[in-house]
């Protein structure tokens, strides 16, 4: 498989999604690539749930949230040129989402208000994992059914590991498991065996009898809605096999991302889900060595550049061992990126330093 | 500065800060005291086994898996009898265990809560933030939601336990970078609210040589330099220390005092257990414990 370059990936494919584990700069580099997909004519779109806060406040996010603001013209200022496509971003606030999705699929406003008001419900929509990237998923879903774009662009959660993120939607489904509900929800039902008594007879005596009757009255909810749940669930992974999605994984250069990227692209291929190839960021090989006689510098900067040198001896290793070149390299930048100017800076080196070009 | 005198650290943080070798550190620091130490990951899927390892002489492992700690639990809770065997096996009760939100967290909190008077020091390396921050949530959701019952009472007592300062410290761990120190903020004002008496204690990791304080020839702070790229190493090396005292100032103006831990130059391969040990080596000298 010869590597795409950037732009060949933003121009086959409508929507990418990149993954990696906290710190990488994921955030950073999905901005940069709707803002590539801008200048190539595209109309572009990123989804992003957890921007710095002075990236946000630039992009003008931190006030909006869940609308897509138009940054087509703070692009153009920073390009100093034309910019042929639009660049919009866009924050989604999960929680929110989640409950216009519950109530999507509710057959009625009351069954709506009573999964939402239910106390075990309200834990579920904060801190069931699974939940924020499942949520992250259905605003992509909805996104591109408005036909408004053709390049969406998901940042996805931060999260432990980047294989969480591809489970969501199994973890989830996991919790209609139709069978499973239908025991707590028909517990009078004759079929229950007695075992499955003494379960739930044993269960109410360490929690306590309030806490069965939310369960029962919240598995009572999802039994409603588990059919509507299981077609969005069948809709979205369609969308995520099909060749219009692709996924790219944002990793640092270091030999220790070695397994976590092994697993991810074994993970998206038992998926049947495309892997476009791996983003290297925040690389110093193109540091030029300009080094003064040792003498000369005090221990402080010998010390630096001891890291540095170090740094760089991990990631040729690095880039020797892995699966595939790189489809773009980003060098380490001397700060953190806040403005549309450096962020511009980012978008053009991922076209310039990407694989084949 | 002593700040992790207690039984009970718990090292959280935003992703990819070294939360894990910090956490490890701490405890080899401790061990290498002739305290008998025990540090704890919560299911690493890249280790395995589920039982306590012994490290060396004090110190002990544990990635402590959510399913045993389940049944581990239920059993204390009903004795070991075949109706336990019934229960835990049972689909809808694995089911339950599962996917039901925080019981997962709550059981794996409940295990280090079980293991407390079983070593000196226990230290215990959390998931990345909203995760980490979840598991004590989850206790405190939990104790309310169970109203009465053996949980309700276990509940409550892990959240006495985590909220005293004499028992636990909570230390969240940064970069000096500008995500990672602001997410620490907001960490501990969430920390905060659910254990008020128990603030919890900060750490920068991998603080870069300050090679220098100024860099005089640009302009004001790192935001108007005219560049975000660095010319060379040396370049580099300076403008870094320059960020990074910059970007300090997020804590240095709200007076928080920290640890810090310098960075460490890695070896290519392995760096895990190299670092860890230097950090123990610096935890050490610097009188940490």
């Amino acid at each position: 498989m010869t590597p795409a370059t950037i732009d060949e990936i933003i121009k086959t494919r409508r929507i990418l999604i990149t993954c990696g584990t906290g710190g990488v700069g994921k955030t950073t580099v999905s901005a940069a690539l709707a803002m590539r997909a801008a200048t190539l004519g595209k109309k572009a779109v990123v989804i992003t749930i957890d921007p710095a806060k002075r990236l946000a406040t630039s992009l003008g996010l931190d006030t909006l949230g869940d609308h897509a603001t138009d940054l087509t013209a703070r692009l153009k200022t920073a390009s100093q040129g034309e910019i042929s496509g639009t660049f919009s971003a866009i924050m989604p606030d999960t929680r929110r989402t989640f409950e216009s999705f519950v109530t999507s699929l509710s057959p009625s406003p009351a069954v709506a208000e009573r999964v939402l008001l239910n106390p075990i419900f309200q834990i579920f929509a904060k801190e069931f994992s699974g939940t924020n990237e499942y949520m992250a998923l259905e605003r992509l879903y909805e996104l591109d059914q408005t036909h408004k774009y053709d390049c969406i662009i998901l940042d996805t959660p931060p999260s432990r590991n980047t294989l969480d993120f591809l489970d969501a939607p199994k973890l989830l489904a996991r919790f209609f498991d139709e069978r499973l509900i239908r025991w707590l929800v028909l517990p009078a039902n004759k079929i229950v065996s007695i075992g499955m008594r003494k379960a739930l007879q044993l269960l109410e005596k360490l929690t306590g009898a309030s806490f069965m009757t939310n369960l029962l009255d919240f598995a009572s909810a999802l039994f409603e809605v588990r059919l509507a749940f299981t077609a969005n669930l069948k809709k979205i992974t369609e969308l995520m096999e099909s060749p219009s999605v692709g996924f790219l994984m944002v990793a640092g250069p270091s030999p220790d991302a070695a397994p976590d990227l092994k697993y991810f692209t074994q993970s998206l291929k038992e998926h049947k889900f495309r892997f476009d190839g791996i983003v290297l960021n925040r690389t110093l090989s193109h540091l030029p060595l300009v080094r003064t006689a040792s003498d000369q510098v005090n221990s402080e900067m010998k010390a630096a550049l001891d890291i540095i040198g170090a740094l760089r001896e991990k990631e040729s290793l690095a880039i020797r061992e892995l699966i595939a070149p790189p489809v773009a390299t980003l060098p380490e930048l001397a700060r953190d990126v806040h403005s549309v100017e450096d962020l511009y800076y980012v978008a053009m080196a991922l076209a310039h330093n990407s694989a084949g070009s | 500065m002593q700040l992790l005198n207690q039984k009970l650290i718990f090292v959280s943080g935003k992703g990819g800060v070294g939360k894990t070798s910090v956490s490890k550190a701490i405890a080899l620091s401790r061990a290498r005291q002739q305290k008998r130490t025990l540090w704890i990951e919560f299911e690493n899927p890249t280790h395995p086994n589920s039982d306590i390892e012994a490290i060396s002489p004090y110190l002990s492992h544990l990635n402590c898996d959510a399913t045993r700690a389940f049944e581990e639990y239920i059993t204390l809770k009903i004795g070991l009898s075949a109706i336990t065997k019934i229960f835990v096996q049972n689909k809808l009760i694995s089911y339950l265990a599962k996917a039901g939100p925080g019981i997962h967290e709550l059981v794996l909190l409940g295990k280090v809560w079980h293991l407390r008077g079983d070593y000196d020091h226990i230290v215990v390396d959390m998931p990345a933030t909203g995760h980490g921050l979840a598991m004590f949530q989850s206790i405190d959701n939990w104790s309310k939601l169970f109203n009465s019952g053996p949980l309700h009472r276990d509940a409550e007592n892990m959240l006495e336990t985590f909220h005293s300062p004499e028992w636990t410290r909570h230390l969240i761990v940064a970069l000096p970078e500008e995500m990672p120190l602001r997410e620490s903020l907001d960490l501990s004002g969430f920390l905060l609210r659910l254990f008020p008496k128990n603030p919890a204690a900060f750490l920068v990791n991998r603080l870069f040589p300050r090679v220098s304080e100024t860099a005089t020839n640009l302009p004001g702070t790192p935001d108007n330099w005219p560049t975000p790229v660095a010319a060379s190493e040396m370049d580099y090396a300076v403008k870094r220390s320059v960020l990074e005292s910059y970007n300090m100032r997020i804590w240095r103006d709200l007076g928080i005092q920290s640890l810090e831990l310098d960075f460490i130059a890695p070896p290519p391969r392995d760096s895990f257990s190299f670092i860890v040990e230097k950090l123990a080596d610096q935890i050490g000298n610097k009188g940490f414990l």
